[in-house]
């Protein structure tokens, strides 16, 4: 399927962080995974949990909460890894983002999006594609490449001292 | 069709590239006869498959070029530089040709009607120069225009011959000019010497002449001795067979048994040397399209994508034989230990023989290097030859692909600021000819390629200098030698002083070297100043898969390069703990050390007894300290992903056999890294 059609489809994947509900467009998706246990990969930022074994492939996991300005993630049975597949750098890159629960696949029209609000929202509007509501809840949609492709990733929240540091030190290298 | 056409584009690279290594040949060696040939040929079969393919500019163009190296086959052009130069100009063009996209660009057909032009004009001063010397350009037409044929003449000039004044040498001679001729002379009526009268002529001969004149013509040449002469002329073959080398030898043979050769032999031998010279002709013509094919008739071309899925699966089946061994071991039967330990040797070869078929031996990309050093030599008017040892040094396919640019930019580097001018060479006692060197050898599991030259080595104090105008180090800060030629390394420091077209741009070394470390190699530099520069890369045979050691820190399993580990110790853990200066003693020898554990910002393990991993580190050993080596290991390499770009100490990861991952360290940078917290830390501190 193509990017054209892909877009057509207004289906959207719903997540808990917290007590905060989010959605990613369907087309990002291609996999959820049980919580398994994840290699952590030494010196590296702390939103970064490690890797996975995807069927043979090795597969980087983020920490979406901590991404997100809130603390780690606490693993529960409803823990889930979302298989995402984010443009890069024009280069299409699979990630695994930890969420604490996966809700429901919304069907909406795209005119029942409503632009983010941009003053006194607790996250940059270029992550945010629109905002939906659904039985009076607001679920934001994310714009999942802005959101996992890896520089935006340390400035969605100010950095805490330790990883500056570690990555000073990387950097230098 | 296009599938057609991607093949002659891959065979038209291959010509090509061949083209161009036959011509760095020449250029070392124009009279060589056998190269001109060959760059004859190779045109001549590009010509006829871009025709083929409807390639009509490649084909118009090889031909004006064929017909200069036609000229030069048949010694009617001397092979100047400036022939070399178009050619070599043109073997660029071509390259660019074979991309149809270019056609409609402005500047490159300027620059191929320009080219062109310049071909043209060789061919011409050739022509116009003919046309000055009568008697060659009557030769060229005919030659180019008419068959030939072979003739057999006997020619017995009466014995009174010299009294009318003539000598029958020069109707001989005259003979020659019309064509390629085998003259046997019969000395075997001449009488003893003391009856010998030296006024009448005892000689007579029996001559094959291969030439386009018809049989008036050669009668005409023993016009004047006709009457007292016997001559004998008749065509025997339609063909030139005196090229054959049967038929020559047979008649010479023959001559030398039976004193004359006579008509009725030289046509029965012509009618057998005529059956095999139509039969080698053909084979000619077959072996012609071919030709250049014959060096690769023991191995087959296989798309690279192939090769690539053939590593893959190579690599699962890795991975898969690693869980079996794992569960062969857990389920204690003998039969499936044994049949793992069977599929576990298998693999093993299987990974091996797949890898060496993915390696090429680095002479491949030496060609491009040729060419730059011939090209920017003279551009730069300098003196400088190229020489390669071990180009059969192999690696894989992927490695040399990235090397060549950083390699492309050494060899620049080692051209524009390394080589002195000619002068400056002279001045200083060295040879007028500059030397650059590529060595490539295997060492252990890396191969190491040395790129040498004899010039003006780098001088220390000058990198010092700008480093600290740059402010990359501080005035204060006292570093070896070799710490400071690795200053140029650091991004943006470009030592030239003035910046020329050819390098110092200031994308320079750290460019090569990132460059290098993506394909997990290292470069290294030494110098001496007035003696010359050496730049040192050493790379690992293969990308994907490693012998490694598998060991455990806390909870995560991490696989060390086998071919960095030296040995392994165990110790006490008070020994470790209760240290203040990281240094061991080991074996009676002090060894500095890093513990893994502490470094990662783990908790310190509780274990009374600890390992220490030695590996070499640049020329020493450091121990590193983990809680158990769990083995040796295969470790597949998955890449980590651009997510983890910025941890340069780990090269990859690995699946074990139960799944789980591990991750593989890369011993150079982990400790390169732990130095430099260490440092951090202590001036943190301070």
């Amino acid at each position: 399927m193509n990017n054209e059609n892909l877009s057509k489809i207004n289906s959207f994947l719903s997540f808990k962080l917290g007590e905060e509900e989010f959605a990613a467009h369907v087309g990002k998706v291609l996999n959820i995974l049980e919580m398994t246990k994840i290699t952590e990969v030494p010196r590296a930022p702390e939103y970064m949990k490690g890797v996975i074994n995807l069927r043979g492939t090795v597969l980087p996991v983020i920490d979406t909460r901590i991404k997100f300005g809130m603390p780690a993630t606490e693993y529960t049975t409803n823990t889930c890894i979302i298989v995402l597949d984010v443009d890069m750098d024009g280069e299409s890159i699979h990630v695994g983002a930890l969420v604490d629960s996966v809700q429901a696949v919304l069907e909406f029209d795209q005119s029942h999006i409503m632009p983010a609000p941009s003053i006194g929202s607790r996250y940059r509007s270029e992550f945010i594609e629109g905002v939906v509501n659904v039985d009076d809840k607001f679920i934001m949609l994310l714009n999942m490449d802005a959101v996992f492709s890896s520089d935006e990733l340390t400035k969605m929240h100010d950095k805490t001292k330790e990883t500056e540091d570690t990555a000073t030190i990387v950097e230098i290298e | 069709m296009d599938n057609f056409k991607k093949k002659f584009i891959e065979e038209a690279t291959d010509l090509i590239d061949g083209l161009e290594k036959a011509l760095l040949l020449l250029e070392q060696n124009t009279e060589d006869a056998g190269l001109i040939q060959q760059v004859f040929r190779v045109m001549h079969t590009l010509k006829g498959n871009s025709s083929m393919f409807g390639f009509e500019l490649i084909d118009r163009y090889t031909h004006n070029l064929e017909t200069v190296y036609d000229l030069i086959r048949s010694k009617k052009l001397k092979l100047s530089r400036d022939v070399l130069d178009v050619t070599f100009a043109s073997v660029d063009h071509l390259k660019q040709l074979l991309d149809e996209s270019n056609y409609n660009d402005a500047d490159f057909i300027t620059l191929h009607n320009s080219l062109i032009s310049r071909v043209s004009k060789i061919i011409n001063a050739e022509i116009s120069s003919e046309t000055s010397d009568e008697s060659s350009k009557k030769d060229t037409t005919s030659d180019a225009s008419k068959e030939e044929f072979t003739y057999y003449i006997r020619f017995e000039p009466s014995s009174d011959i010299f009294k009318n004044g003539t000598n029958p040498l020069y109707l001989i001679d005259e003979i020659h000019t019309l064509g390629k001729a085998k003259v046997f002379a019969h000395l075997n009526r001449i009488p003893l010497l003391n009856e010998i009268d030296p006024l009448q002529c005892y000689t007579y001969w029996e001559i094959i002449l291969v030439t386009g004149s018809d049989v008036a013509a050669l009668n005409e040449v023993f016009i004047f001795v006709e009457g007292e002469s016997k001559i004998e002329i008749q065509r025997v073959s339609e063909e030139d067979l005196l090229v054959d080398e049967f038929f020559t030898t047979e008649l010479t043979r023959i001559a030398k048994i039976h004193k004359e050769i006579g008509l009725a032999t030289t046509l029965k031998i012509a009618e057998t040397a005529k059956k095999r010279f139509l039969q080698s002709k053909a084979a000619t013509i077959k072996k012609e399209k071919v030709g250049l094919k014959d060096a690769s008739i023991t191995s087959i071309r296989v798309s690279s994508e192939k090769l690539d899925s053939l590593m893959n699966l190579v690599s699962e089946l890795v991975t898969t034989q690693a869980r079996l061994a794992l569960y062969a071991e857990q389920s204690n039967i003998p039969e499936l230990a044994n049949i793992s330990e069977n599929v576990q040797k298998l693999s093993r070869q299987l990974r091996d023989t797949a890898f060496s078929i993915v390696l090429i031996p680095i002479e491949h990309m030496l060609t491009r290097f040729q060419r730059l050093v011939r090209d920017l030599s003279n551009d730069l008017k300098k003196e400088v030859i190229f020489i390669t040892d071990g180009a059969e040094t192999e690696l894989d396919k992927t490695i040399i692909e990235s090397l060549s640019d950083p390699l492309m930019h050494i060899i620049r580097n080692s051209l524009d600021h390394g080589i002195e001018e000619t002068q400056e060479r002279i001045k200083k006692g060295k040879s007028k000819q500059g030397k650059i060197t590529l060595k490539a050898f295997y060492s252990g599991a890396n191969v190491h390629i040395l790129i040498s030259d004899d010039g003006a080595g780098i001088d220390p104090d000058m990198i010092r200098e700008k480093a600290i105008t740059k402010g990359i180090i501080s005035p204060d800060k006292k570093l070896t030698n070799k710490e400071i030629l690795d200053l140029v390394f650091l991004p943006g420091f470009s030592t030239a002083k003035k910046i020329t077209d050819v390098s110092g741009r200031g994308v320079g070394m750290d460019v090569v070297k990132r460059k290098i470390a993506d394909i997990r190699g290292e470069v290294e530099i030494e110098s001496e100043l007035g003696i010359g520069t050496t730049i040192i890369i050493k790379l690992p045979l293969t990308l994907s898969i490693i012998d490694g050691l598998l060991v455990k820190v806390d909870e995560t399993h991490y696989v060390l390069p086998l071919s960095a580990v030296d040995k392994i110790y165990a110790v006490d853990n008070k020994d470790i703990n209760d240290k203040f200066n990281n240094v061991l003693v080991l074996e009676g020898k002090q060894v500095p050390y890093f513990n893994v554990r502490k470094e990662f910002e783990l908790p310190s393990s509780d274990q009374e007894i600890e390992q220490v991993v030695v590996v070499n580190y640049e020329d020493n050993h450091v121990g590193l300290i983990v809680d158990y080596v769990v083995g040796e290991y295969q470790a597949v390499l998955k890449p980590l992903g651009k997510h983890y770009k910025k941890q340069e100490m780990i090269s990859g990861a690995t699946i074990l056999g139960d799944g789980s991952i591990a991750l593989v360290l890369d011993t150079n940078k982990i400790i390169k890294l732990f130095s430099r917290i260490e440092e951090y830390k202590i001036k943190k501190n301070s």
